[in-house]
């Protein structure tokens, strides 16, 4: 019988104070998450991309191993392991068949105590990262998100590229790499999160085994600051030779879990662009045929991210596409949603959140979700009751106080030749207008 | 563990469920006598249970109470192999119309209802199949099955609905293929690949066939293949049989069953010679994709084809993966596909180069990995690896009931084996290196397609800089 198999071996250390543990026997599967508080927004100026070139190294050179003799044993334990990195947090997020826990265990302990960080490993990782930015640039989704992001929250490490650049992932060294897996990396900045067939002492038991893995050392402080955007309408083409059709993101400031009308928002969301019925998809898709799809989203983090429409018409409809869009923005912005599309919504997020909560992997990761995003108490556990109260005054007021048709960013991945001068047309008091080719970076 | 296993019913007293089953069909409605079938393992804790509708509607129902929610998906067998040239993507654009109007009921509002009922709802289209999903909380059956079972009999087609559907579908075309260039590599593979099977075309359709469809290509189609005699209805989650059932042969049970054609496909003659074509696209590097004509997924040899492939391909440890990113770095991404589909099908492989070097580099480092196995033993190990990564997959493809019953359907509408996931999985327990190197060498040989890509020369960077 392996340590992890038996429920009451012995530790030699405190399981780490912050483990969440959802057992389920339904299959011989468990999924494992081990995540820091931080992630691009750690990266130093310069050094876009550099959390996530971290993480993938210590994937890579775990206990000195090589990268292809991790590789193997993950694959041949019947596990998987992959980095994730978003602008908050940097996650390692593992599946493993069970019976073989104890070894994937092992591994795990290796990659997040005993990273390697050999040169040659770096040096490799480094081109193999400078080809997939360039591989990334036949993906025109990907460029209008991360030429969005990086517009709209220009001068804040919300509109840091995590991927990084190809002229800053050529200036990673081993000391930058080893300074921020230090700062990221420590006992207290971590949670753990297990799910599936393991039984809450084994888990407790593999927290303790990580914990002791890692220096100890504070949570790193959050010194992110809200982001300020630009007042007025703003244009940024992507300009993209030989596009048959455009990939447009609409967006502006949004919510925090936090604000009083956080769930209201959510509720004017859903009717406006959340669904497949909502107002977006009905008008562009549906009535027009004009995109193959057509939503609005509202995510949230620790500070106020962005809220963003998003569809993708053909270059022949984009101009038109993006007045329609405004439209539809300014309409939901100034007459709000009725009382029937407030009682549909809230009867869809009631009934579709036993969806949120029908594996075990799922309901780990909302209270997952709690710790690494600072989520107001009994934000999940609350979730259904908080949308149910939501008045219909409060989600229209929600929509007037958040969501701004005044101060936006139109981002449009299409070839400009093509679609940049009538799309600056359809925008009324555009204030700027810009140009970038797609592979400026 | 718990394989395909047909439960054979002895003689004697009847048991619960033909009791249960003699309650209903005691008023069953003209078409809705239900028979059950068969008992089959599902993996090593679930069953599926196996029943017919005398209008010939396939039910195969899978309990799973572990969470308070059930699929409900339909699988119609049909898809574009059914289709002939200049009506290609019909099977598709149809699949998009069946969210549209239902006699009785406004336009939308099927999905505005699922919705409203908290489902997750989808649908898909490929080569051999069309199928519907709906994923709900367990109190909201009912509303599901009374409006799948609408939409397969009283579907309204409209003029202004099939025209605004073509542009809907013309820019999904747009954004998976036409601007997409692994996409559109992947539809000239095929097309270069296939001269005579009705898989030499696009499931998506040509774009000149999609913008030519008529109101009454439409009706056609839905006349001769949704009916219930060529339908698999596969239901996952927490319910009682007998709810079901019930339901099921209500909401069905008026349906007539109409008579399918016979298919009219093509088998493909041999490939004898190798077909290389090249093409420019707006990308910064070289690309390749290469089709070897490869099993059928009831073949004998697909397992060990499947194994094969993520033995080269598999993961960042795979031969292919180590060799070209890693070795050589002369690519940023490899990957390969074995086609799961009911007639053969092809083993697709792609590979984007790195700057500076060239599709051909790539090609010969691939070749050089597979004459590797065509020629030497691969050592245990790899393959152990290789199964490790497969089993995995089929769990982790498992945690849903959607999942479930994706996989349940899928099964049945390819091999009329709902549970041959798991005999695939023990088969591929069974594989060993002789069989891998059959595989190698029945599959990749020098009679395959290619398509090289180059970078479409541009003055834009220059410009700009």
């Amino acid at each position: 019988m392996s340590a992890l198999d038996a429920a009451a071996v012995a530790v030699s250390a405190p399981a780490s104070r912050n483990l969440h543990v959802e057992t389920s026997r339904a299959l011989p599967l468990i999924a494992i998450t081990v995540a820091a508080r931080a992630g691009s927004v750690e990266d130093p100026p310069g050094k876009e991309g550099l959390a996530r070139f971290s993480s993938r190294m210590m994937r890579r050179t775990a206990a000195g191993m090589k990268a292809q003799e991790i590789d193997t044993r993950i694959d041949s334990l019947g596990g998987s392991l992959a980095s994730d990195v978003s602008h908050s947090t940097t996650a390692f997020n593992a599946a493993v068949i069970a019976r073989s826990l104890e070894p994937f265990a092992a591994l795990l302990e290796d990659v997040l105590g005993r990273p390697g960080f050999a040169e040659s490993e770096l040096a490799l990782l480094r081109r193999e990262t400078e080809s997939e930015l360039i591989e990334m640039r036949d993906n025109d989704r990907s460029l209008a998100r991360r030429f969005f992001r990086q517009k709209l929250f220009a001068g804040h490490p919300y509109a840091r590229p995590i991927s990084g650049t190809i002229k800053s992932v050529r200036s990673f060294e081993g000391a930058d790499v080893r300074a921020l897996y230090q700062r990221l990396f420590t006992r207290d900045n971590l949670v753990v999160a297990c799910a599936g067939m393991i039984e809450g002492a084994q888990a407790e038991e593999l927290a303790a085994r990580l914990s002791v893995a890692l220096p100890s050392g504070a949570a790193l402080p959050d010194t992110v600051t809200e982001p300020q955007l630009k007042s007025g309408r703003h244009l940024l083409i992507v300009d993209k030779p030989e596009r048959t059709q455009t990939q447009i993101l609409i967006g502006s400031r949004g919510t925090l879990p936090s604000d009083t009308d956080h769930f209201a928002l959510h509720i004017a969301n859903t009717v406006f662009g959340g669904t497949f019925t909502a107002r977006m998809t009905r008008e562009i898709r549906s009535k027009r045929g004009w995109s193959y799809g057509a939503y609005s989203s509202l995510p949230y983090d620790r500070r106020r991210q962005a809220f963003s429409m998003w569809t993708f018409p053909k270059a022949d409809d984009a101009a038109a596409c993006v007045k329609l869009e405004l439209e539809l923005l300014t309409d939901w912005r100034e007459k709000g949603i009725t009382k029937s599309e407030l009682a549909w919504a809230k009867r869809y997020l009631v009934r579709s959140h036993a969806f949120a909560v029908d594996t075990a992997a799922k309901r780990v990761g909302l209270k997952l979700d709690a710790d690494l995003y600072d989520l107001p108490p009994g934000y999940h556990e609350n979730y259904i009751e908080r949308l149910q109260a939501v008045t219909l005054d409060e989600a229209n007021a929600a929509i007037r106080t958040r969501i701004s048709s005044d101060d936006l960013l139109v981002c449009v991945v299409g070839t400009e030749a093509q679609i940049g001068s009538a799309v600056r047309d359809s925008i009324a008091n555009l204030e700027s207008s810009e140009v970038v080719a797609f592979d400026s970076e | 563990m718990t394989t395909h296993q047909d439960i054979p019913r002895g003689p004697g007293k009847p048991s619960a469920r033909e009791r249960r089953l003699a309650e209903l069909n005691a008023s069953a409605p003209e078409w809705g006598r239900i028979e059950h079938l068969a008992t089959i393992g599902f993996g090593p804790s679930l069953r599926v249970e196996r029943f017919r509708l005398r209008n010939g509607l396939s039910i195969l129902s899978c309990e799973d109470h572990s969470a308070p929610v059930i699929a409900y998906h339909t699988w119609f067998r049909v898809g574009s192999r059914h289709e002939r040239e200049g009506k290609t993507g019909l099977a598709h654009l149809f699949e998009h119309l069946m969210f549209n109007e239902v006699e009785g009921r406004k336009p939308g509002e099927f999905d505005r209802k699922l919705e409203e009922a908290g489902a997750e709802s989808n649908a898909a289209t490929w080569l051999d199949w069309t199928q519907y999903n709906i994923a709900i909380p367990k109190s909201q059956l009912p509303l599901v099955i009374t409006l799948e079972a609408e939409r397969m009999s009283r579907l309204v087609l409209r003029e202004p609905q099939v025209t605004s559907e073509k542009e809907v579908v013309a820019n999904e075309r747009r954004y998976r293929v036409d601007d997409d260039v692994e996409g559109s590599v992947s539809e000239l593979l095929w097309a270069t690949a296939y001269t005579r099977h009705a898989y030499k075309w696009p499931t998506i359709g040509w774009m000149k066939d999609i913008e030519g469809f008529t109101t009454d290509d439409c009706a056609d189609f839905y006349k001769t293949y949704y009916a219930p005699n060529n339908a698999i209805v596969v239901v996952t989650g927490d319910f009682a049989e007998k709810d079901v059932l019930k339901r099921i042969q209500h909401a069905y049970g008026n349906l007539e069953p109409s008579t399918i054609p016979p298919e009219d496909v093509q088998p493909e003659p041999p490939q004898t010679e190798e077909r290389r074509i090249e093409v420019q696209k707006p990308t910064a590097t070289d690309k390749i994709a290469i089709g070897y004509h490869g099993p059928a997924i009831g073949d004998f040899d697909h397992a060990a084809a499947s194994l094969l492939s993520e033995v080269l391909f598999g993961g960042r440890a795979s031969r292919v993966h180590q060799k070209l990113v890693r070795e050589l770095e002369i690519a940023s991404d490899v990957r390969i596909f074995v086609g799961p589909f009911r007639d053969p099908g092809l083993i697709e492989i792609y590979a984007s180069a790195r700057e500076g070097h060239s599709a051909e580099e790539l090609l010969t480092a691939i070749d050089g990995e597979l004459e590797r196995v065509r020629t030497e033993a691969i050592p245990e190990a790899e393959i152990e690896r290789a199964r490790a990564r497969i089993e995995l997959s089929l769990l982790a493809g498992l945690e849903t009931v959607d999942g479930k019953a994706s996989t349940i359907g899928f099964y049945e509408a390819v091999l009329a084996r709902p549970a041959a996931a798991f005999e695939r999985l023990e088969a591929i327990a069974g594989v060993g290196a002789s069989d891998l190197r059959r595989a190698a060498r029945r599959y990749f040989v020098p009679a395959r397609s290619m398509v090289l890509v180059r970078p479409q020369p541009r003055g834009l960077k220059e410009a700009a800089e």
